[in-house]
């Protein structure tokens, strides 16, 4: 005859069954919608072949659902120019409308009806009591699409757009200087920067982590002059600048700039390096900020925030040191300024930053290029485009 | 299982005070009724009867008169009867406690284990991120609705995340490309890298706004 103790542990048992059985049939419940949808606009000048979501996995993470989404898009150039350039949004119904994301594809050169792939990696890990709103979990859509002639097409909710205009810029005058190379001979030169951006002489690798969180900003940090590195093109000029620092964490950065130019500013990026505490380097992000300085007008701008540093290893990586450089310059006509070549090569600073500056994503995927395959198809990729 | 409360026989004590007619009305006729239906309880009974028949008697030829105390016999009388009633209080104390204490020392160890087991399973099975989000709502409920719940953005060995309102998305990279993360401002965090199948660069941003 069952005593009460055991009475109390099936009771007990019971209640965890129903429990694991309630989560299981809300897990299911949620699988029973749709994972991923790609949504473009009817007008888009890019269509959506296929796409498939053969590897994506379901599973029950601690208290979380995890939804690994791999999936490979195939999308064809619709319109009539050829394409630079695309950013996709990509956004979760659980992090609406705080949270997105973006996979943008930069140094493209797909012409009318081509068609061509891009690759989707996702993870969201979402809490089995998070509320539903109907429609799939995660939503892609076309954020940007920029063209060889510099217009695009799309919300640009993400400022995609001035990003995209940079990589392209950024692109032209890599290919340019590459190029150059290629027809005046001077194929050791090209080999030693192509050397340069192989991934043993790579900079190390930073990791990061962005908080907005108010309570943090009472914590204790004492402040950091910032050293400038100057462009002789540039059309602003970096006066001083200061940052407050505690251990690993940078906060409230500022600097002061002038413009030197004739045009007022839109927005600009302000590039920083950092040193940790055994004297390396970094070139870890930019700020950009939407601010409008007019001719010879001089402002200081604030970033509110903490950014944190961590080695890859996840060790806090303490921060011993800060430059900034101005990145990029957009003014109120649309123009963009970006440091030239001989601006980054004649920079104060170390080789291995200059050569971080300097490394665009196309150069980057030249680099790929030569890696893989050698000399002759790099020399024939440079060839095969004139912008 | 418990036996029925008719088989099980009254105390001697009790016996006596029935005798003596001290007891609580209730309690009483339960023994009584138990005394009616049972042998050998009612022989202890009649015992206890004539016993106290015998020293009824006794007292009333005063044979005790060398005892002073015994000379008085209500007041002997109550002297016992209270007597009786502070040593079955006293018992009854005394059981009471130590059930108390051992359902108290059941009760705690079982608690313990619990707790030492839902602390192995939780460490065991649920992510940092998970414990962390839990930590953090419980400390936002404490701090009240002035303190803003964080979007946290980092690069993770895998990709880059956002965490927001319990949900964290991550874009992946492959695992064996050299990765390059840098942060846009407080609100963007970035990475790139060359595809391998397709040999685009691509460039991941999670955004917190």
């Amino acid at each position: 005859m069952p005593t009460y103790m055991e009475n109390k542990r099936r009771g007990f048992l019971a209640a965890l069954f129903l429990l694991v059985f309630c989560s299981a049939a809300f897990c299911a419940e949620n699988t029973g919608a749709p994972w991923l949808t790609v949504d473009f606009p009817g007008d888009s000048p890019l269509g959506v072949i296929s796409y498939s979501l053969g590897n994506s996995t379901a599973s029950v993470r601690g208290i979380s659902l995890a939804l690994a989404l791999h999936t490979s898009l195939t999308l064809r150039n619709t319109g009539a120019k050829r394409i630079r350039g695309l950013t996709l949004l990509v956004q979760a119904q659980d992090l609406t409308p705080s949270g997105k994301a973006s996979v943008t594809v930069p140094a493209l050169d797909v012409a009318p009806g081509e068609i061509f792939p891009v690759r989707l990696d996702l993870e969201l890990l979402r809490p089995f009591n998070a509320v539903r709103t109907g429609g799939a979990l995660v939503e892609v859509t076309l954020d940007c699409v920029l063209f060889d002639d510099l217009t695009a097409y799309g919300p640009d909710r993400v400022h995609s757009k001035r990003n995209l205009m940079v990589y392209e810029l950024e692109a032209r005058r890599d290919r340019n200087y590459f190029r150059g190379l290629v027809e005046s001979g001077q194929f050791a030169k090209l080999q030693h920067e192509m050397n340069f951006g192989l991934p043993d002489m790579h900079l190390p690798q930073l990791g990061f982590e962005v908080l907005n969180d108010i309570r943090l900003n009472i914590r204790q940090s004492h402040p950091v002059a910032v050293a400038c590195v100057p462009f002789s093109d540039s059309p602003l000029k970096m006066l001083k600048g200061a940052v407050r620092v505690y251990k690993n964490e940078m906060q409230k950065p500022e600097v002061s700039l002038r413009n030197l130019s004739q045009k007022t500013t839109q927005s600009i990026e302000v590039g920083w390096i950092l040193r940790d505490e055994r004297g390396r380097n970094y070139v870890a992000g930019s700020l950009p900020m939407e601010i409008a300085i007019g001719p010879v007008q001089q402002m200081k701008v604030q970033q509110p925030g903490i950014l944190r540093f961590s080695h890859p290893s996840g060790t806090p990586m303490l921060v011993n040191g800060v430059t900034a450089f101005v990145s990029n310059v957009e003014f109120a006509d649309g123009d963009l300024w970006i440091p030239s070549r001989g601006d980054i090569s004649n920079a104060d600073v170390d080789p291995s930053i200059k050569s971080a500056i300097g490394n665009s994503p196309e150069q980057q995927r030249l680099v790929e290029i030569y890696r893989r395959k050698g000399m002759a198809a790099l020399i024939s990729e440079l060839k095969k485009s004139q912008n | 299982m418990t036996e029925p409360r008719e088989s099980i026989h009254p105390a001697s004590e009790e016996l006596a005070l029935l005798v003596g007619g001290d007891m609580p009305y209730v309690r009483r006729w339960q023994i009584q009724n138990h005394v009616n239906h049972c042998a050998e309880c009612e022989q202890e009974f009649e015992r206890y009867q004539a016993s106290h028949a015998e020293l009824r008697r006794l007292a009333d030829a005063e044979m005790l008169t060398g005892f002073e105390a015994i000379g008085d016999w209500d007041r002997l009388q109550r002297e016992m009867t209270g007597n009786i009633h502070v040593g079955l209080a006293a018992a009854r104390a005394i059981g009471k406690s130590g059930h108390h204490r051992l359902r108290k020392f059941r009760f705690a160890a079982l608690a313990a284990g619990l707790v030492v087991l839902f602390t192995a399973g939780w460490l065991l099975n649920v992510p940092a991120e998970d414990s962390n989000r839990i930590v953090n709502a419980l400390r936002s409920a404490w701090s009240g609705p002035q303190v803003a719940a964080g979007i946290i953005l980092r690069t993770t060995p895998h990709g880059v995340s956002v965490r927001s309102q319990g949900a964290i998305l991550t874009v992946l990279h492959p695992s064996s490309t050299n990765v390059t993360a840098s942060f846009s401002g407080n609100s963007s965090v970035a990475m790139r890298y060359v595809d391998d199948e397709t040999g685009q660069v691509t460039i991941a941003n999670v955004y917190g706004e």
